[in-house]
C-alpha cells in the first residue's frame, strides 16, 4: 500500500488553506445571513407601514376625524360664536385644509411611505403626527427614550425575575418529579391562561384598595419624593404590583415548561450512565443537563431581552404605568405611523442582531454547531 | 384523592362565580312597550356644599398644597375611600352615579356631552334602494319610536337627562323656552302606536309595503337600514344603539347593525357621499358646549345644510322652507329684539322635532366626586375642571391652609403655552388656578366667569361702561357696569386697529380708516388705580401696562408676513378676528383706562364688555408675562422653536413649552441672552411702555424662578406652580401668599343655589270646583327669596299626555307660590288621570327645578 507523505511546507500550505475556507466559509456566512436579514427587515418594516396605514384608508378617517375636530373644536369656541356664520365657516375649511397639509395628506401615499421605510431603515425615526411626549416633544426618538426607563425597569425585574426563578425551582422539581410540589406546579400551570392585567386588578383591589398597603398605581408618589434613595425606595414600593402580577400571570406555566423540558433531558442515557456511576446530583445536573441545553436557555433569554422592548400594554395601563406599551398603543389609535414605525423597526433591528449574534453564541457554547456549514 | 377534592372546590367556585354573575341585572333589556307621558326629567341633586367660607385675613388659596396626578377613572372611588385622594375632579360618566352614592361621596354634576341618532336624509343614487330617513315624518316618527326615559334608566343609570333638542336641556336657553320645550317634550313623548302608524302611512306612500312577516319591502326586497353603531368611547352608544335597532325591527324594518369605532364610522358617515347609501342611521355624540347663554346657532348647526358642519349628511338634508330661513336667520342675529328672537327659537324649536335630521336621545351628565370634608365650586356644564372660581374656593371645610390631593384623567398631553398650547381640559384646569380670574366667555380676562350663570363678574376692574348700537338684541342682567345705546359709535383715530410688523408699531384707524370707522359696541374699563402696586407676578415682578401691551402686540404680530416670528397658520383665525375687531384705545396707563371696539357682539350685555388683560391672547387658559413672550419670541425668530405644533412640524422644530422638555433649554439660552442685553422686545412701541431697569428686574426675578422652579409658568392667580414631573404625570401647585385677592374673594360662588320644590295638592280634582296646588321653593331648607326668582310656571297635561295650560303660579309669601286651577279648565279635561308640572327658573343659577303631582280629574 502506497503512502503519500506530506512535506511541512505542504502541511502549513494545508493549514492555510483550512483557515482561509473557514474564513471563507464564516465570511460567505456572515454576508449572506446579514443580507437575509435586512431584506427580512425591510420587508416587516413595510409590512407595518402598510398595515399601520391600512393600505392608504387611514387617509380617509384622518380626513374626517380632521373635519370632525376643527369644525367642532370652532363652533363650540365662545370666541367664534360671536362671528359672522360665513366668516366662521371659511375658518373652518381653512383650518382643515391647513392641518390635512401639516398631516401629508397632501402628499401621495407612496411618496409618503417611501419616506416612512427609508427614514425608518437609517434610523432616522423623524416626528410623530400628533402625539408628543410627556415632555412635549414630537421626536420620536424621544417620546420612546421618555417612556423606555419606565418599561426596562417593570418588564426588566419581572421577566428577569421570572426567567431565573423558573429555571431554578425547574431544576428542583425535575429532581423531584412526581413529588407534592411537582404536582402543585402541574396542577397551577393552567394559571397562566389569566393575563396579568387580571391579576393586576386583583391586586390592587387587596393590597390597595382593602389593605391599603400599596399605591394603586403609578410610577411613584404624587408628588415624588425628593432625593435619589427616597425616589428609588418610593418607586420599588410602586413597582411591587405591576411586577407581581406580571410575574404571577406566567410563573406556574415557565416553571412547568422548563421542568418538562429538564425532565427530558434527565432521562437521557448518559445521565443516567452518570447516575450510575454515582457522580453528585449538582456535577449532573450541571454538566449532563443544563449544559446541553444551554443554546435554547440562551435563546429564550436573548429573545426575553428584546421582547422587554415592548412593553405590556394593558398592565400598563392598570396601573398607569408610563411605559412603551401604552404609548405604542395610543399610537396604534391615532394612527401616529411615525411612532408605530419607530418602534417597530428598532424592535426588528434588535430581533435580526439577536437572531445572527445567536448563531455564533451557539457555535460557542455547543461544539458541535459550526458556523455556514450544513 | 387530594387533588380531586381541589379540583371539585375549583370546579364549585367557577359555576358559583358564574351564577352569581348570571343573577346580575341585565343592561339591556326588552322593548318596553307602554306609552307613558313623559316622565319627569329631575335630574340627581348634586350634594350640598358648606355654605360659609370660614373668615380669614389670608390671601391666594384658601390650601397650602395641591398636589395633582393622573388617576385611572375606573379607580378614582376606591381612591377616594382610601384617602389616596381627596377629590376626582375630571367628571365621571353617570353609569358611576349609583357606586358614588353607595360609597357615600359627595359629587358636583355637569354636563358631558350628547348623543343622537343622527339620519341619512339623500334620496339614493340607486333608486332601486328606498331611504326611509329621506322622508321627514319617519324622522320625526322616530321621536315616539325611542323612549329616553327607558334609555337614561337602563344605560346611564338615571344619572344623565333625557334629550329632545339641539339646545343643552336644562339650561340657559332651555329654560328661557321652558314652556315651548317643555309641551314640545310631551308631544313627542314615547309613543309606539304612533310611530308605528306614522311611519306605516309614509312608507306605504313611499311605494313600500309589509310582507307576511311584517317587514317592509320595496320592490320585492326587504327594507334594510345599515346602521352605524358606534362600539368605542365610553360604551353606552351600543347599547342605545341596539335599543334603538330593536325599536325598529319592532316596527317592521330590517336593521343590519354595523359597529364601528369613530375612526371606522366617520369616513362612512361624515366622509361618503349621502346618496351613495352607504348607511342610513348613526349614534352621533357632541361635544358639550360649557355654559354656553346663546345657542341660537344651534338649530343651523345641527339640523341645516347651511351648517358650519358642512358635511354630508348636512348638506344633503332638504328641510322645510319656514324652518330653514328661521335657523339662518337666528345664527346671523336677523332680528331686532329678544321678545322677537325668542318667537323666533320657540318656532324653531317645534319645526327641528319636525325636520329631525337628528333625534336627540340623551344629555349626559357626569360626576366629579369628592370627600365630604371637601369644598368644591364647580361649573353647572363644565364641571370641576371647567369653574374659573373653582381654585378660589377649594379647600377643606372649616379649615385653613392644608394639602389636597387631587385625581384626574390626564396631564401634560400637549406642550403649555399660551398662544398654542395644551387646550384640554385638565391642563387648562391647572392654568386656571394660576391665574387670575380668566373668562372664556369673552375670550380675554378681568373677568370672572360666573360658574352658575355664565354671565361675567368684575375681577380685576374698577369700573366700565358698554355702548351699544341702536336696535341690537342686547340686554343687561347685572348691574355692575353702565349701559347705554348710541345711534353709531365712532371709532376714534387714535385707536389702534391694526400692527405695521416692519416698522413695528400700531396703525391707527385714522391711518387704516381715513373715511373713518364705526362699530356695534363700544367698552370703557378703567381698573384700579393701585393695580400696578397690588398685583404681582409669581416671581415677585409687578404687574406692569408693558404686559397689557404685549398681550396687543403678540394678537397681531405672528400674522404678519413682515413679522420675524410670522405663522402662516395663524391667518386664518387672524382674519376672521379682524373682521369684526374695531380696535383698543389705551386711554391712560395711571389709571389704566382701555376702550375696546367691536363689531361682534353678544346677546348679553356683560359679555360684551372687552377688558385687556395679559392673558392668552387667543381665548386658551393661563397667563402671560411680556418677558415669557419676549424668550420665546427669540427663540422662534432664530427657528430652535414655535408656539404652534403646524409652524413646528414645518420647520422640524420643538414646539414651544414653558414648562417641560427640550424648550426649557432653548428658552433658559434666550433668557441669558435677553437679560446680558437688557431687551426690550418691540422697542418703538414696548419701549414706550417700559424702562431697561424693568427690563433688567423682569430677566432676573423669571431667572431666580426658573432656577428655583425648573419651568418658566408663571401667573398671577391664587396658586403658583412650584414641581412639574411631565414623566411621573404630576404637579404640585402652592398658595400665592402675594396675592392681589383674599381667599375669600369669590365665596360667593361656594355653592350653587339649586332650589328644591315641593307641590302639594289635592288627589282628586273636578266636579264643578277649582283646584289649588301649593308650591314651597326652598334653599337648604329655608325659603327661596322672591328676588331671586324669575319665574314658577306651571304645565297640566292631560292623561294622554297633551299639554292643557301652561301658565305661572302666584306669590303668596317668601318661599309659597299657588298654582289655581279653574273650574273651566278642569271641565275641558278628560276623566282621568292628569298631571301638574312646576318649573321653578331661579335667578342665581342657571338651572332650573322641577318637580309634579298626579291627580285624578273627575267630572
Amino acid at each position: 500500500m502506497a503512502v503519500v507523505a506530506q512535506s511541512p511546507s505542504e502541511n502549513a500550505g494545508a493549514k492555510v488553506s483550512l483557515r482561509n475556507s473557514t474564513f471563507l466559509r464564516v465570511s460567505r456566512y456572515v454576508v449572506v445571513r446579514l443580507l437575509t436579514l435586512f431584506a427580512t427587515v425591510v420587508v416587516g418594516v413595510y409590512l407595518t407601514i402598510m398595515i399601520a396605514n391600512m393600505g392608504g384608508y387611514v387617509d380617509q378617517i384622518m380626513r374626517s376625524q380632521v373635519r370632525d375636530t376643527i369644525t367642532q373644536k370652532i363652533a363650540l369656541n365662545p370666541a367664534m360664536q360671536k362671528l359672522d356664520p360665513a366668516v366662521r365657516k371659511q375658518l373652518i375649511e381653512e383650518t382643515i385644509t391647513q392641518e390635512e397639509e401639516r398631516l401629508g395628506l397632501n402628499v401621495p401615499l407612496a411618496v409618503r411611505n417611501a419616506r416612512y421605510l427609508t427614514n425608518a431603515l437609517t434610523l432616522n425615526l423623524g416626528r410623530a403626527i400628533n402625539m408628543t411626549s410627556d415632555a412635549g416633544s414630537k421626536q420620536v426618538r424621544l417620546i420612546i427614550l421618555e417612556r423606555l426607563p419606565a418599561t426596562l425597569l417593570l418588564m426588566g425585574s419581572s421577566q428577569l425575575f421570572l426567567f431565573f426563578a423558573s429555571i431554578f425551582l425547574a431544576l428542583g422539581l425535575s429532581r423531584r418529579y412526581g413529588n407534592f410540589w411537582d404536582k402543585l406546579v402541574v396542577a397551577l400551570s393552567p394559571t397562566s391562561a389569566v393575563p396579568a392585567w387580571f391579576y393586576g386588578i386583583f391586586l390592587i383591589l387587596i393590597f390597595a384598595a382593602i389593605f391599603q398597603i400599596l399605591p394603586f398605581g403609578g410610577m411613584v408618589d404624587s408628588p415624588p419624593p425628593s432625593g435619589t434613595l427616597a425616589y428609588s425606595l418610593n418607586l420599588l414600593k410602586h413597582l411591587i404590583l405591576p411586577a407581581s402580577s406580571l410575574v404571577i400571570s406566567s410563573f406556574f406555566l415557565s416553571i412547568y415548561n422548563y421542568r418538562t423540558f429538564f425532565l427530558i433531558y434527565s432521562s437521557e442515557d448518559y445521565v443516567e450512565m452518570a447516575k450510575a456511576k454515582g457522580l453528585p446530583a449538582r456535577d449532573i445536573e450541571s454538566r449532563y443537563i443544563l449544559r446541553p441545553t444551554l443554546p435554547n436557555i440562551i435563546t429564550n433569554f436573548a429573545l426575553l431581552i428584546i421582547t422587554l422592548w415592548t412593553g405590556a400594554t394593558i398592565t400598563e395601563t392598570v396601573f398607569l404605568w408610563p411605559g412603551l406599551g401604552r404609548t405604542l398603543y395610543r399610537a396604534i389609535g391615532l394612527y401616529d405611523i411615525p411612532i408605530i414605525v419607530g418602534s417597530t423597526i428598532i424592535y426588528a433591528y434588535l430581533l435580526a442582531m439577536t437572531v445572527f449574534l445567536l448563531d455564533f453564541v451557539y457555535a460557542l457554547v455547543d461544539p458541535r454547531v459550526k458556523i455556514g456549514e450544513n | 384523592m387530594k387533588s380531586k377534592t381541589l379540583y371539585a372546590v375549583l370546579g364549585l367556585l367557577v359555576i358559583a362565580s358564574m351564577v352569581l354573575s348570571a343573577c346580575q341585572p341585565a343592561a339591556q333589556t326588552a322593548v318596553p312597550d307602554v306609552t307613558e307621558a313623559p316622565a319627569m326629567t329631575e335630574a340627581p341633586v348634586a350634594t350640598e356644599a358648606p355654605s360659609e367660607a370660614p373668615k380669614t385675613d389670608r390671601r391666594g388659596g384658601w390650601l397650602d398644597e395641591i398636589d395633582v396626578s393622573v388617576i385611572a377613572g375606573d379607580s378614582a372611588i376606591s381612591q377616594l375611600q382610601a384617602g389616596e385622594i381627596d377629590l376626582y375632579s375630571y367628571g365621571l360618566a353617570s353609569d358611576v352615579y349609583p357606586a358614588i352614592k353607595e360609597a357615600g361621596l359627595n359629587y358636583s354634576q355637569s354636563y358631558g356631552g350628547s348623543y343622537s341618532i343622527m339620519f341619512n336624509p339623500a334620496v339614493f343614487d340607486d333608486t332601486a334602494v328606498l331611504n326611509p330617513f329621506s322622508n321627514r315624518k319617519i324622522r320625526e316618527a322616530v321621536n315616539w319610536l325611542v323612549d329616553r326615559n327607558y334609555v337614561n334608566q337602563e344605560i346611564y343609570a338615571g344619572g344623565s337627562l333625557p334629550k329632545f333638542f339641539a339646545i343643552t336641556t336644562q339650561l340657559v336657553e332651555y329654560t328661557n323656552l321652558i314652556d315651548t320645550a317643555r309641551a314640545l317634550e310631551a308631544k313627542y313623548a314615547y309613543n309606539l302606536e304612533k310611530a308605528k302608524q306614522v311611519i306605516a302611512d309614509e312608507m306605504t306612500a313611499m311605494g313600500a309595503a309589509q310582507g307576511s312577516d311584517g317587514k317592509w319591502q320595496y320592490n320585492g326586497k326587504p327594507v334594510n337600514l345599515v346602521f352605524l353603531i358606534r362600539s368605542d368611547g365610553d360604551g353606552t352608544r351600543k347599547p342605545m344603539g341596539d335599543y334603538v335597532a330593536n325599536q325598529l325591527e319592532a316596527v317592521g324594518f330590517t336593521v343590519e347593525r354595523a359597529y364601528k369605532t369613530s375612526s371606522e364610522a366617520a369616513p362612512i358617515w361624515r366622509g361618503s357621499k349621502a346618496s351613495e347609501g352607504l348607511w342610513n342611521l348613526y349614534t352621533a355624540g357632541w361635544l358639550p358646549s360649557g355654559l354656553t347663554r346663546d345657542e341660537r346657532s344651534q338649530i343651523q348647526q345641527m339640523y341645516l345644510n347651511s351648517s358650519v358642519q358642512a358635511v354630508d349628511p348636512f348638506i344633503s338634508n332638504v328641510s322645510d322652507p319656514e324652518f330653514q330661513k328661521l335657523g339662518d336667520d337666528l345664527a346671523q342675529g336677523t332680528f331686532s329684539s329678544k321678545g322677537e328672537r325668542d318667537q323666533m327659537m320657540a318656532r324653531a324649536l317645534e319645526l327641528s322635532l319636525e325636520d329631525s335630521l337628528q333625534v336627540f336621545v340623551i344629555e349626559q351628565v357626569q360626576y366629579s366626586p369628592y370627600n365630604s370634608n371637601v369644598q368644591v365650586t364647580y361649573d353647572l356644564a363644565a364641571g370641576v375642571e371647567g369653574a374659573y372660581a373653582g381654585p378660589y374656593n377649594l379647600r377643606f371645610v372649616g379649615q385653613e391652609g392644608g394639602t389636597l390631593k387631587v385625581g384626574t384623567v390626564d396631564l401634560f398631553t400637549e406642550p403649555w403655552n399660551t398662544i398654542s398650547g395644551s387646550n384640554w381640559v385638565w391642563d387648562s384646569n391647572i392654568m386656571r388656578a394660576t391665574s387670575t380670574g380668566v373668562s372664556n366667555v369673552v375670550g380675554s380676562g378681568g373677568l370672572m366667569g360666573d360658574p352658575y350663570t355664565g354671565l361675567a363678574w368684575p375681577q380685576r376692574i374698577e369700573s366700565a361702561e358698554l355702548t351699544v348700537k341702536n336696535g341690537l338684541p342686547i340686554t343687561s342682567n347685572l348691574d355692575w357696569f353702565d349701559m347705554q345705546t348710541a345711534e353709531s359709535i365712532e371709532v376714534p383715530g387714535d385707536t389702534w386697529v391694526d400692527w405695521d410688523a416692519a416698522n413695528q408699531k400700531f396703525i391707527t384707524a385714522a391711518e387704516k380708516y381715513p373715511e373713518g370707522a364705526t362699530a356695534n359696541v363700544k367698552s370703557i374699563v378703567t381698573y384700579p388705580s393701585d393695580l400696578f402696586d397690588t398685583v404681582k407676578w409669581h416671581d415677585g415682578s409687578p404687574l406692569s401696562p408693558a404686559d397689557f401691551v404685549m398681550a396687543i402686540i403678540e394678537t397681531f404680530d405672528r400674522a404678519k408676513p413682515e413679522s420675524v416670528i410670522y405663522d402662516e397658520s395663524y391667518v386664518p383665525s387672524f382674519e376672521a378676528f379682524l373682521a369684526s375687531f374695531k380696535g383698543y384705545r389705551v386711554v391712560s396707563t395711571d389709571p389704566l383706562v382701555i376702550e375696546s371696539y367691536s363689531d361682534a357682539y353678544n346677546a348679553d350685555a356683560e359679555l360684551n364688555i372687552l377688558p385687556l388683560w395679559p392673558s392668552s391672547p387667543v381665548g386658551l387658559s393661563g397667563e402671560n408675562s411680556w418677558q415669557i413672550f419676549a424668550i420665546s419670541n427669540l427663540a422662534e425668530e432664530n427657528g430652535e422653536l414655535a408656539y404652534t405644533s403646524d409652524k413646528a412640524d414645518t420647520n422640524q422644530i420643538e414646539q414651544t413649552s414653558w414648562v417641560g422638555g427640550p424648550s426649557l433649554e432653548i428658552l433658559g439660552r434666550y433668557l441669558d441672552q435677553a437679560a446680558s442685553e437688557t431687551y426690550i422686545p418691540y422697542e418703538p412701541t414696548l419701549g414706550q411702555y417700559l424702562t431697561k431697569e424693568e427690563a433688567a428686574l423682569r430677566y432676573a426675578n423669571l431667572k431666580a424662578w426658573y432656577e428655583e422652579h425648573g419651568h418658566f409658568w408663571v401667573g398671577t392667580g391664587p396658586y403658583f406652580l412650584d414641581k412639574v414631573y411631565t414623566t411621573e404625570k404630576s404637579l404640585v401647585l402652592k398658595q400665592f401668599a402675594e396675592s392681589a385677592d383674599p381667599s375669600d374673594r369669590w365665596a360667593a360662588f361656594s355653592e350653587p343655589k339649586l332650589a328644591s320644590i315641593q307641590l302639594d295638592g289635592p288627589a282628586q280634582v273636578g266636579g264643578g270646583a277649582e283646584a289649588a296646588f301649593d308650591v314651597m321653593v326652598s334653599f337648604k331648607d329655608q325659603p327661596y327669596a322672591q328676588a331671586d326668582i324669575k319665574q314658577v310656571k306651571y304645565i297640566l297635561y292631560d292623561a294622554s299626555g297633551a299639554v292643557v295650560k301652561v301658565g305661572e303660579a302666584e306669590f303668596v309669601s317668601e318661599g309659597l307660590y299657588q298654582v289655581m286651577l279653574d273650574a273651566e279648565t278642569l271641565a275641558q279635561m278628560p276623566t282621568g288621570s292628569a298631571r301638574l308640572e312646576v318649573a321653578v327658573v331661579p335667578i342665581p343659577v342657571a338651572v332650573p327645578a322641577f318637580t309634579s303631582i298626579d291627580f285624578v280629574v273627575v267630572p
